[in-house]
């Protein structure tokens, strides 16, 4: 029983703090997107001159609790919860010919990677452990440990990794539902992932370039000390590059092309209901969640906030840890919300726009970013003002010469020469089904002449 | 007659400029017309009084009522409205109709349908034994109410009407006399 005992204990810190910080962010995140949920109904009705939910309240329709709350209808509060509840008694349907075991696997497998990317995130930067002794027994050993579920060095290579996987939720759904509505929305999905992990992958080198690290703690640190200010002002132009890339990753509009319900219904959803779909609906606010988290890692200066004492690197004290959270976490709802507004601010793409504006626009533009970016840090005269400049210029760069690139002939009509559309004179155009009841031959009418011009 | 050439007028789009073609700076300027809306609108919910104009015109329906305010505050007249039917009574009581056809004629939903009989009573020679409306059928035209030689049917201003099944929302014709006892102090004949 000792030499057992022995064997266990002292459990590392990082250890300690990690199964505490994961059980408390999964709860956090999960009931998060619940508000998260009323937040995007309420301030979606507001931007659309709406009021939005108000009426459910908590009493649950049980006379005791309405007596006690006497109508009062906290505000609407109560509806993510009526929500979930909806979707737990409706009926869990799966269509006739659907792949059964994919089908059910789909939404588990895009909520896993969601979940399993907060694991990174050092929350609350860095606190230092007190070795826990009870009974004379070392428990938890003494030392630093950062507040995440885990102390990962390639932190952000993990997150990019783990957050790609998430699509494969979408894409077997897609493909399991034996809908071709579906499979489309899936497969978009799934062009859109491979197109905007390019030039979020490449944001992220410019990040790491600078800061010369890929532990998600130590870039936060290096924000704070190296250059001294968040990476958002030293580069601007990532950020905006890696802040539309999280939003096309996380399905989000305006890049939500493969939920696009005038064209697809609903999109690699449209054969799911009930907590299937809910799981679904789950993993869209904690992608959203999570690439807000890296933005803020990346570009926000995680927990820093300037000139606020408590907030900085060197304070390790649980108090210290949990107000880091705090500002973390804050900063994280503000994302979101800009989200939310963003999605009531710019309409959908089209989705040959979307891949335009990928592979004609971001990946040049972040591409020229990281070549300019390397340079100077090879040059040796990498500081916040350079970092700026190159930005700027690249900004402006892009803002000249993208209207002068020749426009691409993509989405305009072809005419098809002896068509009807585009009838050739003198030659006859068939107008009618071919069949032997109904036939009728038709010439070209004198005024119609040439090819009528595309578009 | 086909479209002669010249009498077509192209056009194209108007070219963007590099403030348009960069997007970020039409972003941001669309982005503060929404903020400027979500603030308009949330000063008039019940917290912190944010923006002055009124953007919200959205009703807390069971409560707030369109009859509630005037017509030319986007209000209802409720003299006018075409809602639910009623048969009206005579100063005896008695339904008024004296089952001429007239209504079940002009029906363009073909709703009303009405069964005469002998009437009883000495001041006409017939009165409907039967007298049903489809109120899931009707269009709510109000030409029955125009049709009426004795304004026996009119439209009232109950449009908050509702049922188990489909049989119940034909109305009879107790159910209509019925109305008319209910609204007679809400719209005076």
């Amino acid at each position: 029983m000792e030499s057992i005992l022995d064997a266990i204990f002292p459990i590392g810190p990082q250890f300690f703090v990690g199964v505490i910080v994961a059980v408390i962010v999964i709860h956090l995140v999960l009931a998060t997107v619940g508000i998260l949920v009323y937040f995007e109904r309420k301030i979606s009705a507001y931007i659309q001159d709406r009021i939005g939910p108000n009426r459910v309240g908590f009493d649950l329709g049980l006379p005791l609790l309405q007596k006690l709350f006497r109508g009062f209808g906290f505000w609407g509060l109560g509806q993510s919860l009526a929500d979930g509840l909806k979707f737990i008694l409706k009926e869990d349907y799966r269509p006739p010919q659907t792949d059964k075991i994919l089908f059910s696997l789909a939404p588990m497998l895009s909520v896993i990677p969601a979940l399993i990317g907060w694991a990174v995130i050092p929350w609350g930067g860095v606190i230092a452990i007190d070795p826990i002794v009870i009974g004379g027994r070392e428990f938890v050993s003494g030392g630093d440990a950062v507040v995440g579920a885990a102390a990962v060095d390639i932190g952000f290579i993990f997150l990019l990794a783990v957050a790609a996987l998430s699509v494969y939720g979408m894409t077997l759904g897609g493909w399991a539902s034996n809908n071709k509505y579906s499979f489309l929305g899936g497969l978009r999905a799934s062009a859109g992932m491979i197109s905007y992990e390019i030039p979020m992958g490449l944001c992220i080198l410019v990040v790491v370039l600078t800061a010369g690290t890929v532990g998600p703690n130590a870039i936060v640190e290096a924000q704070v000390a190296g250059s001294g200010v968040w990476f958002i002002v030293a580069h601007p132009l990532a950020a905006l590059l890696f802040y539309a890339c999280t939003l096309a990753e996380g399905n989000r509009a305006p890049f939500d092309n493969a939920e696009c319900e005038q064209e697809l219904v609903g999109g690699w959803h449209t054969e799911y209901s009930s907590m299937r779909f809910a799981l679904f609906f789950l993993a869209e606010y904690a992608h959203l969640i999570t690439g807000s988290a890296f933005f803020v890692l990346l570009f926000l200066g995680g927990y820093h906030l300037p000139f606020v004492p408590g907030l900085q690197p060197e304070d390790t004290g649980l108090l210290a840890a949990l107000l880091k959270f705090t500002v973390f976490f804050g900063k994280v709802i503000f994302m979101i919300v800009l989200a939310m507004f963003i999605r009531w601010t710019i309409p959908r793409l089209r989705y040959d726009q979307m891949m335009k504006l990928c592979w004609n626009a971001m990946i040049p533009l972040s591409i020229a970013l990281l070549v300019a970016v390397a340079t100077v840090k090879f040059l040796r005269i990498d500081s916040v003002v350079v970092f700026i400049l190159v930005n700027l210029v690249l900004t402006g760069a892009g803002m000249v010469l993208f209207p002068k690139l020749p426009v691409a002939n993509v989405n305009k009509r072809i005419p098809l020469a002896g068509s009807r559309f585009s009838p050739i004179p003198g030659h006859a155009v068939q107008t009618a089904p071919s069949g032997s009841i109904a036939r009728s031959e038709s010439p070209v009418p004198e005024h119609s002449s040439g090819i009528i011009s595309a578009h | 007659m086909p479209i002669a050439e010249n009498d077509i007028k192209r056009i194209s789009r108007p070219a963007l400029n590099a403030m348009e073609n960069a997007y970020v700076p039409s972003i941001v300027k669309g982005f503060g017309t929404t903020v400027r809306h979500f603030f308009t609108s949330f000063g008039q919910s019940k917290l912190p009084v944010v923006g002055k104009r009124k953007t919200t015109q959205a009703l807390q329906y069971p409560e707030e009522r369109k009859e509630h305010t005037a017509p030319d505050a986007r209000g209802m007249q409720v003299s006018n409205f075409r809602g639910v039917h009623r048969l009206n009574r005579d100063e005896e009581g008695r339904v008024k109709c004296v089952a001429c056809m007239m209504c079940p004629t002009i029906c363009p939903a073909n709703c009303i349908h009405i069964e005469a009989g002998e009437s009883p009573w000495d001041d006409r020679e017939k009165y409907p034994v039967k007298f049903e409306i489809d109120e899931l059928r009707c269009i709510f035209c109000g030409m029955c109410e125009e049709a009426c030689p004795v304004d026996a049917i009119e439209l009232t201003p109950e449009y908050d009407i509702t049922g188990y099944s489909r049989q119940e929302m034909v109305f009879d014709k107790n159910k209509l006399l019925h109305v008319y006892d209910v609204t007679i102090d809400k719209k005076p004949m």
